[in-house]
């Protein structure tokens, strides 16, 4: 059959297609209420910000959305969220990625082909009256952790009606042993927050509170609290970690001891015993010993200001001695009653459906936004159980490897689509609203819960209303108005409760293990794999390492020396049946015996970007002990291919002071430091004037935890393109701001150093372009005029932090990796900032977009700019507030104070570049008791 | 040191003969080379419709090291373009007579490497088709060039030498060509040789005009040789980066030029002599002086060298010390033996008045002394770029294929422009020779 339209046909469906495009993407058609400025005063081109929340592993972290004329294009922290504290983290910043990828589920699918949603209606209802008739006794439905209250009311109302129907939950990056230490300790769960600002000594135990999670941004704000090195420091933290994998905490402990995980209980049984504790005990090794004797000094010379963290890696029995410990100590630790519905564990749960299943118990299965198939200890074999229930129903934002074995494939709204609510880990609730209507024919989880009890056209924006209806008085649209405004709802914060006395558990020293362990954590770049298929998140490199585009098992060099292993070698490790082949990486941190991996990659179905990348740890993740095995066996294999790096070199000559100084806060107290010198060389020319402002940035090593969040933002904010591995491995990675870590000979990091354009006052980079493309302006900046650039590339050779980015390819525009060219992702785009084409030079601006608009809307009103109007996308996103930003001619600006801080210095100031971005050197708190600790 | 040809009329019926009477040689040589040229020349083209259709991307340039190929094949060909001039201005000027027999196909030499090191810094741009922006021309944009840039002033120095050079080289054909002309047996070539020959008459008149022509334009071109390599040089020197930003580039890539140029005129000379029979005109003497020069040639370079590294030492400075440790135990180590090796080890083989005199031994050190030039040239590059300040962006480069076509089928454009060259104009001066006849009878 041929279609052949005459020429009214024609007409005809062109104005239905533009009829269609115009209605196609838009606002939602409920009323959404921005954060600043008021819907009325829509002005194109002048964006608008929105207060959502996103959820991480199920909890909310409050974001501020930019929207160009409904077109989220930015998502930055929400200040009075208290898991966000306007800081944002680089998962929520890259959920914008994730709403525009052309690989989401757009359309309902049922079994080989397409289907609608009034297909699956029909198909829904009937079996719905069967599963009604015998009162749900099939139906199971599987979700993530769910914290919002209308999907909990939603099923709970669900349950109430069939209520022999089981509501199952499981998220890969779970909390069961800090849940069922905290029920061991206190006899009910709860989950610990210790407030780390109020803490002196820290002591973290294969704990990683800095590193990637719902709690990193929360933490860190605190943290940073507590280490802030200036002129009149009254208290700084000291940070020990004992781990035995390099996490982002570990990297920037003062003190830092690598141990396999038995001793690691060992050492915190030692704690407890010297605490009073009397339990059996074997003897720690000596640097280990050492170690604990200076930590429990140190702990008992500042009583109250103390605090143990237990890490995911060890038993609940060890939370429980922690919870006890803390206790002992009275450590600033506040409890709270989780927020999470479904008190079960984690791995209960999903084994239990697993046996549901077996045991056909379950013909009716809904799974909702998770993906078990993939993210689940494979020994529990969730996806063959899966491929065995008739009626199964997945509703996911991917076409993954759950949704290969669901009968119907439902498309899930991304939360910047939804209606919803979210709250956070300490109870507080966020509304979450759409920045856009769905870009395809999608709908929300709280859209098929109501499907399953009947309701058809159900709206998600009532359901949340009738939710929070009872907290307004009287109803009323201003309260609604209020929270939507704010972002968070007043008053949900749970508070913390009085727990009883922690019973001291029954533990005792583990055996040693005879072979090899391995330790699994959560991906610091894509997370539990549910960001698999980001490219900006693909492409962040990996704090310590720096590797992008892949995992790696980390291996210590010891080990590896030991097994004749380098870099990049295929290594076979094995536990029981399971084994997988994949390369090793030498980590320093790494603790001997221990192997580490990251979840999250070897996807099988994802889409373009992040299928057959890396592989997938979840194979070999033990179902009881989720986070740690034991007695694996390693074997060389034979491949060998380079690890993937944006960052080659770590080690730092101790001559180098001129880039990376460290000193001590003992030094810097007394004065005794020695900064490296940036002597004014003579000139002939004149220098630069200033009269209106002089922009310039102060980036404080010692805050700086490398969490990534200031290049995702960048990347985010300045439109920089994703390369894709091969030419990461040509060495052409474009983000404007990189984040070296430099390492001595010790295994701990020096630390790590934000490096954005430095804005020289003398640029290297301006005289030597021959076209004038790279040139000084009125403002102290160094700018970069893409339509004049001709590519000569000698500004990027002549620059001594070589931080200018070179479009090898056209990379944003025609060669685009994978489907990164495809036209939905021009959403994403930010109108304010060019999209550089192939062949010229590119680099930090200082955000030059933000600083014009805040110089318009300054001029506007005839004002000078005032002190933190401009803030950079980078310092928008740092949680520890590392990055400050501002005008140097302004009597009260606080970049200019922090000038006079003492350890302030300027990278390679001895070239006499005369950078504006300078930096505040990297403060450590080692204990003296512990010098010449080699651990 | 005097051409085997005893007669004037021997002289010209030498070089002319290729010309006039090709029947009479053997051009299956000529044939077999001018095909795989011509090959190379298609293939060259190739790497540069595609570079120019990819991008840059396209060779193993990165963030770092974001110069590769491109550049040290320019500064490659440029040096070898330098020392035509060299040879015919300098020796001239110097009255090194000998030069006669060789100055014409090392003067052709200039203009061709000239022509095709000036393609690749425009090869090299990210965007190439903008590389008229380095010119000052009025535009609507009201922009100019940046002065201050070392880029800049490289363009008006290839600029300014290919144009001299043009002009020096067909100054000196003059005379050759009118004798071309006369000598001519067809209609077409007295035709051609008749255009070109300006109408010289070789009048008393006509050769003083051309005396003191030649001789100013030997006194500009002098300068211009040492500018235009120097300010090649400074395209490094005038930077901050380590290994770099050294007095001593100018002076040092002047001789590096005179001493990879020199290379390559021996291996034309070579091979003209054997393709042509000019055995009686370009002789064994010549080669035996060119090896002298290579060898005080190379005995400056080695000393350019260890002043680059006391240079390093002495500074104090770490990153100057660690650059020079990085050469001799770093990633390129390898390429930086072998440039020692062929820069300054295997010349010394030229102490021996055998080997100075053995043409086998002077063509195949002096290649060599030019592929170790090359390798030096790329070692600048890396070297410095690889190793420089920010030790996080320390990275390394991995040539691609294309880095390696581009490079060779380059030779094979310069093998053809040489190969039709022998074909439309005489190869050796037969004024020059002829006049240093006649200075050997007189003495």
């Amino acid at each position: 059959m041929t279609f052949a339209p005459d020429r009214r046909d024609a007409l005809k469906l062109l104005a239905m297609g533009a009829t269609a495009a115009l209605g196609a993407c838009g606002r939602p058609e409920e009323e959404i209420v921005p954060y600043v400025e008021m819907p009325e005063g829509v002005t194109p081109g002048v964006p608008m910000q929105f207060a959502t929340a996103l959820p991480l592993s199920g909890y909310a972290r409050g974001v501020l959305v930019t929207s160009y004329e409904g077109r989220p294009t930015r998502i930055e922290g929400n200040p009075r969220h208290p898991a966000s504290l306007g800081a944002c983290d680089i998962f929520a910043q890259a959920e914008l990625m994730s709403l525009y990828t052309p690989d989401r589920a757009k359309a309902v699918a049922h079994e080989g082909g397409i289907s609608s949603w009034v297909g699956f209606e029909t198909a829904l209802l009937s079996q719905m009256e069967i599963e009604k008739a015998r009162q749900g006794s099939k139906l199971t439905i599987l979700t993530g952790r769910v914290t919002s209250p209308t999907l909990a009311r939603q099923i709970q109302a669900l349950l109430n009606a069939i209520p022999a129907a089981q509501w199952r939950r499981y998220e890969p990056v779970h909390d069961d042993a800090e849940i069922s230490g905290a029920s061991m300790a206190f006899g009910r769960p709860l989950l610990a927050m210790p407030r780390l600002d109020q803490a002196s000594i820290i002591v973290t135990l294969d704990a990683d509170p800095l590193g990637p999670g719902p709690y990193q941004l929360a933490y860190a704000n605190a943290l940073g609290k507590r280490r802030l090195a200036r002129k009149d420091a009254a208290q700084f933290a000291r940070l020990y970690a004992i781990e035995s994998c390099l996490t982002l905490t570990g990297a920037n402990s003062d003190e830092r001891l690598s141990l396999p995980p038995h001793l690691i209980r060992a050492v915190i049984i030692d704690i407890a015993n010297r605490l009073g504790a009397n339990l059996t005990q074997e003897t720690l090794p000596e640097n280990a010993q050492r170690f604990a004797t200076a930590v429990f000094e140190d702990l008992r010379a500042n009583p109250a200001h103390g605090v143990v963290l237990i890490g995911r890696g060890q038993p609940a029995e060890a939370h429980a001695l922690g919870h006890w410990i803390n206790r002992a100590l009275g450590a600033p630790v506040d409890y709270f009653p989780p927020v999470d519905p479904i008190a079960s564990a984690h791995v209960d749960s999903l084994r239990g459906l697993v046996q549901d299943i077996d045991n056909g118990r379950v013909e009716s299965l809904f799974i909702i936004g998770c993906n078990p198939a993939y993210a689940a200890p494979g020994e529990l074999a969730v996806g063959e159980a899966i491929a065995k229930v008739p009626f199964s129903v997945y509703h996911g934002l991917d076409d993954d490897e759950t949704a290969a074995l669901c009968n119907w494939r439902l498309p899930l709204s991304h939360m910047l689509e939804s209606w919803s609510d979210l709250r956070a880990v300490n109870g507080v609730a966020s509304i979450v609203q759409p920045l856009i209507r769905p870009l395809y024919d999608t709908r929300t989880a709280h859209q098929l819960v109501a499907l399953m009890g009947g309701t058809l056209s159900a709206s998600p924006y009532q359901l949340v209303r009738e939710t929070w209806q009872s907290r307004a008085p009287g109803g009323s649209d201003a309260s609604w108005r209020q929270w939507l405004h704010d972002g968070i709802i007043n008053g949900t914060a749970n508070a913390p409760v009085t727990p009883p006395n922690p019973t001291l558990p029954n533990i005792g020293p583990l055996e040693a293990p005879r072979g090899l362990s391995l330790a699994f954590a959560p991906d610091p770049s894509i997370w539990d794999g549910s960001f698999a298929n980001n490219a900006w998140l693909q492409e962040c490199p990996k704090p310590t390492t720096k590797e992008v585009w892949g995992n790696s098992i980390h291996i210590s060099p010891s080990d590896a020396a030991a097994n004749h292993l380098v870099a990049g070698d295929f290594v076979t490790v094995t536990l029981g049946e399971h084994s997988l082949e994949a390369p090793v990486d030498l980590v320093q941190g790494q603790a001997s015996g221990v192997l580490g991996v990251t979840l999250g990659y070897g996807r099988r179905r994802v889409g373009a970007i992040g299928e057959g990348l890396g592989f997938d740890a979840y194979r070999l993740m033990p179902i009881e002990t989720s986070w740690a095995a034991q007695d694996v066996e390693l074997s060389r294999a034979a491949a060998q291919s380079p690890i993937l790096r944006t960052q080659r070199s770590f080690h730092l000559a101790p001559e180098r002071k001129d880039v990376y100084p460290t000193f001590t806060l003992v030094n810097l107290l007394k004065g005794e430091i020695d900064i490296p010198e940036s002597p004014a060389l003579p000139s002939l020319l004149p220098g630069w004037e200033y009269e209106s402002y002089k922009w310039a940035m102060s980036i404080d090593n010692t805050l700086c935890i490398g969490c990534n969040a200031c290049l995702i933002a960048c990347q985010s904010e300045n439109n920089v393109p994703v390369v894709g591995p091969v030419e990461v491995s040509m060495g052409r990675e474009m983000h404007w701001l990189r984040i070296d870590a430099y390492y001595d000979d010790k295994p701990t990091p020096l630390g790590f150093q934000p490096v954005p354009c430095m804005h020289c006052e003398t640029a290297p980079c301006e005289p030597v372009c021959p076209v004038e493309a790279s040139v000084h302006d009125s403002e102290g900046l160094n700018v970069q005029v893409y339509n004049r650039c001709i590519g000569t590339r000698f500004c990027q050779s002549n620059c001594p932090y070589k931080v200018r980015r070179f479009n090898f390819f056209g990379y944003a525009t025609d060669e685009a990796y994978a489907n990164l060219d495809a036209q939905s992702f021009n959403a994403l785009f930010n109108p304010d900032v060019t999209v550089r084409s192939r062949g010229v030079m590119e680099k930090c601006t200082y955000c030059v977009q933000r600083i014009s608009r805040t110089r318009r809307a300054a001029e506007k009103e005839k004002r000078r700019i005032t002190e933190g109007e401009v803030v950079t996308a980078c310092q928008s996103a740092c949680p520890t507030r590392a990055i400050t930003f501002g005008d140097l001619n302004s009597e009260d600006s606080k970049v200019r104070d922090l000038r006079n801080e003492p350890q302030h210095y300027e990278m390679l100031g001895h070239l006499d570049t005369r950078p504006r971005t300078t930096y505040l050197a990297n403060v450590k708190n080692p204990n003296a008791a512990l010098q010449g600790n080699k651990s | 040191m005097q051409p085997a040809a005893r007669s004037y009329e021997a002289v010209n019926e030498l070089v002319s003969r290729p010309l006039l009477k090709p029947e009479e040689l053997n051009w299956k040589f000529w044939w077999i080379a001018f095909m795989a040229s011509l090959a190379a020349t298609a293939l060259m083209l190739v790497c540069i419709l595609w570079l120019f259709t990819k991008g840059v991307g396209l060779w193993g340039v990165n963030t770092t090291i974001v110069w590769g190929f491109a550049i040290a094949n320019y500064v490659w060909w440029i040096g070898i373009g330098n020392a035509g001039t060299l040879i015919s201005a300098m020796l001239l000027l110097m009255r090194q007579h000998w030069r006669a027999s060789i100055n014409r196909f090392a003067e052709a030499m200039t203009i061709f490497a000239a022509g095709i090191a000036g393609l690749f810094p425009i090869l090299h741009l990210g965007r190439p088709l903008y590389f008229y922006w380095l010119a000052p021309y009025p535009n609507t944009m009201a922009l100019w060039p940046q002065w201050r840039s070392a880029l800049v002033w490289d363009f008006w120095a290839i600029l300014s030498y290919i144009l001299f050079s043009i002009l020096f080289w067909y100054a000196g054909l003059i005379p050759d060509l009118a004798c071309m002309r006369d000598r001519a047996r067809t209609r077409g070539a007295r035709f051609w040789f008749g255009v070109f020959a300006l109408g010289w008459r070789g009048s008393a008149h006509h050769w003083q005009i051309y005396h003191v022509y030649h001789t100013t334009m030997a006194c500009l071109g002098v300068p211009l040789v040492v500018t235009l390599h120097s300010v090649v040089g400074m395209d490094f020197a005038a930077s901050l980066m380590p290994g770099w930003s050294e007095t001593i580039y100018p002076p040092y890539f002047v001789v590096g030029a005179m001493y990879s140029g020199f290379t390559m005129v021996i291996a034309l000379a070579a091979a003209v002599r054997w393709g042509f029979s000019l055995e009686a005109l370009i002789t064994v003497d010549h080669f035996e002086v060119m090896a002298k020069i290579l060898l005080a040639a190379s005995i400056i370079m080695s000393l350019s060298y260890m002043t680059e590294w006391f240079g390093a030492w002495y500074s104090g400075a770490h990153e100057e010390r660690s650059l020079v440790a990085y050469e001799f135990e770093g990633h390129y180590r390898a390429l930086y033996y072998a440039m020692l090796f062929c820069n300054c080890f295997l010349p010394q083989i030229f102490w021996f008045k055998a080997a100075r005199r053995s043409i086998a031994v002077v063509v195949v050190v002096g290649l060599m002394i030019n592929i170790g030039m090359w390798i030096e040239r790329i070692n600048i590059v890396w070297m410095t770029l690889s190793h420089g300040y920010a030790v996080s962006m320390w990275r390394i480069f991995h040539p691609t294929y294309w880095d390696y076509l581009l490079m060779f089928s380059s030779l094979g454009l310069f093998a053809l422009l040489y190969l039709l060259l022998c074909r439309i104009a005489p190869i050796v001066s037969m004024h020059e020779t002829r006049r240093l006849l006649s200075q050997g009878a007189q003495q």
